[in-house]
């Protein structure tokens, strides 16, 4: 039997796992193999991450909001970080540098890419396409076992002489070159060390997802009949393939600079500390759509079913996608308009990032086409899928401005950047996580999660979210820099501090509030209302099969006939048609064959 | 147990086996890779070219001209392993592995050795203790280029040796598991992408002895 | 398709014998022809290196004999490459 046979034949080989025998228990929950065991796994360790995040952010926030004053509690923090004064632990403006790039190297890293890419990539890939597993099952255990260490090391470098990195999660040349300007020497390395490994963990899951869903797609499972979910994670994994091994050479070009005292970006020795800049945004942009595209598709999929409606426009759905890859590539600039960078350079950058917004657009007004006169059920997931929608549109709208220029040498590096970033990745990437685990949380636990306190959560998160960063906006046109310890310093910026002791205030409600979400989560995978295969009444390939699924997936290998999103359509009694459904004779959508009539109003374009 | 019948074989896709364009895909990666390491190089060149020297002048290039034709007959032993397995020669998949590992420790080897050259003539990664030299020119002749040129040499040559470091080690394994049988001409896989990663190392370093040796 | 099996075995030993004569040749160019400007000498040079590194990848790693569709993959990060380097050099 040839290789290629053999691929046929198993599927996929995950190391003798298909006989069925009892799995130790250490192989089935701690160095698992299946793919959902795995996604289960950077769940929870990333919204562990996203706790330590939202701590770290609530440190930050009670110093702009109360400067210099004592913060309650931090007595237990040592005076490395806090100073011990007689009316208690005041912060120190080189641990307020440290909060600051940890809060955002561990929301981006540790959080929100692994919540994407790790949970969705791993749980929907292999379902969503018809596969038993994903192609390479000890590669991906492989891939989550190196991000455990990178966590390690980053929450260690809290821990060390000098305290965590201080230098912005950019990590810009020549402050984090040397622990001189910072007071961080062992902590920058250790950053640097840390993102190696978890670049390395996400690069070979990268490998795993592309060469799942080219060489892994069940019989009738075309290009175009992927649902956008899946599509989103394959243009996300190209992204990481290409842009990772950037970000790790650039990272260890540092580290060299750090520790071996190569001279790659130091001035003084006749580096480039541009050179820095260029490459890890060349990095950079490439991720920030690797924090978003999954989201974009994880709203695609909640949008169509709690709508009852197709997607609009699935096909220019899918080419936006892969525009927002393309383009992505070459809009890196836009991050280094004021570094003195070439302004020919600066031009260029300005009309290709001005270009990308408009696959973005695309996308909103398909997602606006999808809800027009739809049958809308504002239930949990669908709630958080609309708000992704609106408040992306927003963060895409301020992205805009930042785009121009001339407008950027105005809003560079102020509280108006910080709003638009924590609109697109909370307003729209965790907003669609929270879309994602509701809508997916019984295909994973065989339980809902409990829908009223989904709401109260929803709710509540959703005011003070907008209560907290919408003004930034206006902070930052006022001129309050962003990464600032004490704004007051400047006579100007005091009178921004009322506003910025206001947003203060929402944001520990907003943090207070995510324990409602903790909660639920929790007593639902115990307690949570049984679910069947197929709750929300869906048409991809996920819902056929049992919840939580058995080992294999699917008991025979799925046929597909149709795209995945025929809701409402005349073929079906019901409200949907599943992929998997075999068609009714004659032509039409659900059968696959051409119809010799133009296609009903409303169904599938 | 999944059930797969004639009539329902997965899509074609690349229409290679998975393991095959795993191993591509992760090659693409590694394309980047170095390419942001040699790509720094080259930039930080066009940006300060007095702080570079020219060919042969503090590299010795002969040496490693050998170096380049020992890393290309490596590659010629590995496709010979690969030719070996696809007639089920499992004498001969052994033989040319063998022979692979050889050349390719030889390799790593007189790199190691050339660093050890270098660095005696001052020619390091380190900003502050740079001060290469002429090769053959007395001590204290006039330093060659500045720091970058050491930092940007050592990183690019030093992560392509460790690459190939790293593929001596899974050719390593890939002979011990010859030796237990696991390869026949239809299960070859594991031999062609250790193949593929092994002529990739290959490839990386006829451009980077262009690069850095040779313009 | 399995390797080998419609086709001939490909000339790896011709292939080996180009690529030594273009080492040969890279380095005599290098050495001999100091005279030329800098940008030339650079464009022989790359030419020669990327005529070896296509050579490897098409025959000893089977390119030339793998569906076209691969290509496409594979060529996907040079135009990156390509960006990366020509824009940051104008910067400088």
């Amino acid at each position: 039997m040839s290789t290629t046979e053999k691929d046929i034949a198993s599927a996929v080989d995950a190391g003798g796992q298909h006989d069925h025998h009892e799995i130790p228990w250490i192989r089935k929950y701690v160095f698992a193999t299946d793919h959902k065991m795995i996604a289960k796994q950077f769940m929870f360790v990333s919204l562990f991450f996203l706790v330590v995040g939202g701590a770290l952010a609530g440190m930050m926030r009670f110093q702009l909001g109360f400067p210099g004053q004592p913060m309650p509690g931090a007595g237990i923090l040592p005076d490395a970080m806090m100073a011990p004064t007689p009316n208690g632990a005041i912060m120190l403006p080189e641990f307020y540098n440290s909060l600051v790039t940890m809060h955002g190297t561990i929301m981006i890293f540790f959080a929100i890419m692994p919540l994407l890419v790790g949970l969705f990539g791993n749980l929907l890939i292999p379902l969503q396409i018809g596969a038993e597993d994903m192609a390479f099952p000890r590669l991906n255990m492989a891939s989550f076992w190196l991000a455990v260490p990178a966590g390690m090391l980053m929450l260690a470098s809290f821990a060390v002489e000098g305290g965590a990195a201080g230098a912005g999660w950019t990590s810009y040349a020549p402050l984090s070159t040397s622990g001189e300007w910072t007071g961080v020497y062992l902590g920058q390395q250790l950053w640097l060390v840390s993102l190696t490994i978890l670049g390395f963990s996400s690069l070979i899951g990268a490998v795993n997802y592309i060469t799942t869903v080219i060489n892994l797609r069940a019989p009738g499972m075309t290009w175009f009949r992927i649902p956008l979910a899946t599509w989103s994670l394959f243009v996300t994994a190209v992204l990481i393939l290409l842009a990772i091994p950037i970000l790790a050479g650039a990272l260890l070009m540092l580290l060299f600079d750090q520790t071996i005292g190569t001279g790659f970006f130091r001035p003084d020795v006749g580096g480039e500390p541009l050179l820095w800049q260029h490459l890890f945004w060349f990095f950079g942009h490439p991720e920030v759509y690797i924090l978003i595209l999954p989201a974009m598709g994880i709203t695609s999929e909640v949008l169509s079913n709690r709508a009852r409606k197709p997607i609009f426009g699935y096909h220019s759905m899918v080419l936006a996608l892969i525009s927002i890859g393309f383009l992505g590539w070459i809009v890196w600039g836009h991050h280094m308009f004021q570094s003195g960078m070439n302004p020919l350079l600066g031009t260029s950058f300005m009309i290709s990032t001005m270009a990308i917004a408009v696959p973005s657009a695309i996308k909103t007004f398909n997602w606006l086409g999808t809800l027009w006169k739809a049958d809308i059920h504002f239930d949990v997931p669908m709630l958080h899928a609309l708000s992704f929608v609106s408040m992306f549109i927003i963060g895409g709208l301020s992205g805009i401005f930042m785009a121009s220029t001339p407008v950027d040498i105005y809003i560079h590096d102020t509280y108006f950047i910080v709003a638009h970033l924590h609109y697109v990745l909370f307003g729209g990437s965790l907003f669609a996580i929270f879309a994602g685990i509701t809508y997916w949380f019984p295909k994973m636990f065989g339980r809902m999660m409990n829908e009223p306190l989904g709401k109260v959560h929803f709710v509540l998160t959703f005011i003070f979210y907008n209560l907290v960063f919408f003004p930034m906006h206006n902070l930052g046109l006022q001129g309050m820099m962003r990464r600032i310890y004490d704004f007051t310093q400047y006579d100007f910026l005091q009178p921004l501090q009322p506003m910025n002791q206001f947003i203060t205030l929402f944001a520990f409600a907003l943090i207070t509030t995510q324990v409602l979400f903790v909660i639920n989560f929790f007593w639902s995978i115990f307690k949570g209302e049984t679910a069947g295969n197929n709750p929300w009444n869906s048409n991809t390939l996920e819902w056929t099969v049992p919840s939580p699924p058995p080992h294999g997936n699917f008991a025979q290998m799925p046929t597909v006939f149709r795209g995945p999103y025929e809701y409402s359509s005349p073929e079906s009694d019901d409200d949907f048609l599943p992929q998997t459904t075999p068609p009714r004779e004659g032509p039409g959508p659900s059968s696959g064959v051409p119809a010799p009539t133009p296609t009903p109003e409303g169904a599938e374009v | 147990m999944t059930t797969i019948t004639a009539d329902r074989a997965p899509m074609a896709g690349m229409k290679v086996y998975h393991l095959k364009l795993g191993m591509w895909v992760f090659l693409l990666s590694e394309v980047m890779f170095f390419t942001g390491l040699i790509g720094a190089y080259v930039i930080l060149r066009f940006a300060h070219p007095e702080a570079f020297g020219v060919p042969g002048e503090v590299l010795n290039v002969p040496l490693t001209a050998f170096n380049t034709f020992v890393l290309i007959c490596s590659s010629v032993t590995m496709v010979k392993a690969f030719a070996a397995i696809e007639q089920n020669d499992q004498q001969g998949l052994q033989k040319w592995l063998l022979a692979t590992i050889v050349l390719g420790a030889s390799f790593v080897g007189v790199q190691a050795w050339e660093y050890t050259l270098l660095f005696s003539e001052g020619f390091v990664p380190m900003a502050e203790s740079y001060h290469a030299i002429a090769r053959g020119a007395a001590e204290g002749s006039e330093v060659i280029g500045g720091p970058l040129y050491g930092a940007t040499f050592y990183t690019m040559t030093g992560f392509h040796g460790a690459h190939v470091s790293i593929g001596v080690f899974c050719l390593c394994f890939t002979l011990w598991r010859a030796r237990k049988g696991a390869y026949t001409a239809g299960n070859l896989g594991g031999v062609e992408i250790m193949g593929l990663y092994w002529h990739f190392v290959d490839l990386v370093w006829i451009l980077l002895f262009t690069f850095v040796y040779l313009i | 398709m399995e390797t080998g099996e419609e086709h001939k075995s490909p000339p790896y030993m011709m292939v080996f014998v180009v690529l030594a004569v273009l080492t040969v040749a890279e380095v005599l160019f290098a050495l001999l022809f100091t005279g030329l400007p800098k940008f030339w000498l650079a464009v022989g040079l790359i030419f020669m290196a990327v005529w070896k590194a296509v050579l490897v990848a098409m025959y000893y790693m089977h390119l030339r004999f793998e569906p076209k569709r691969l290509w496409i993959l594979v060529a996907s990060p040079i135009p990156l490459a390509i960006i990366l380097v020509v824009v940051v050099i104008r910067e400088f």
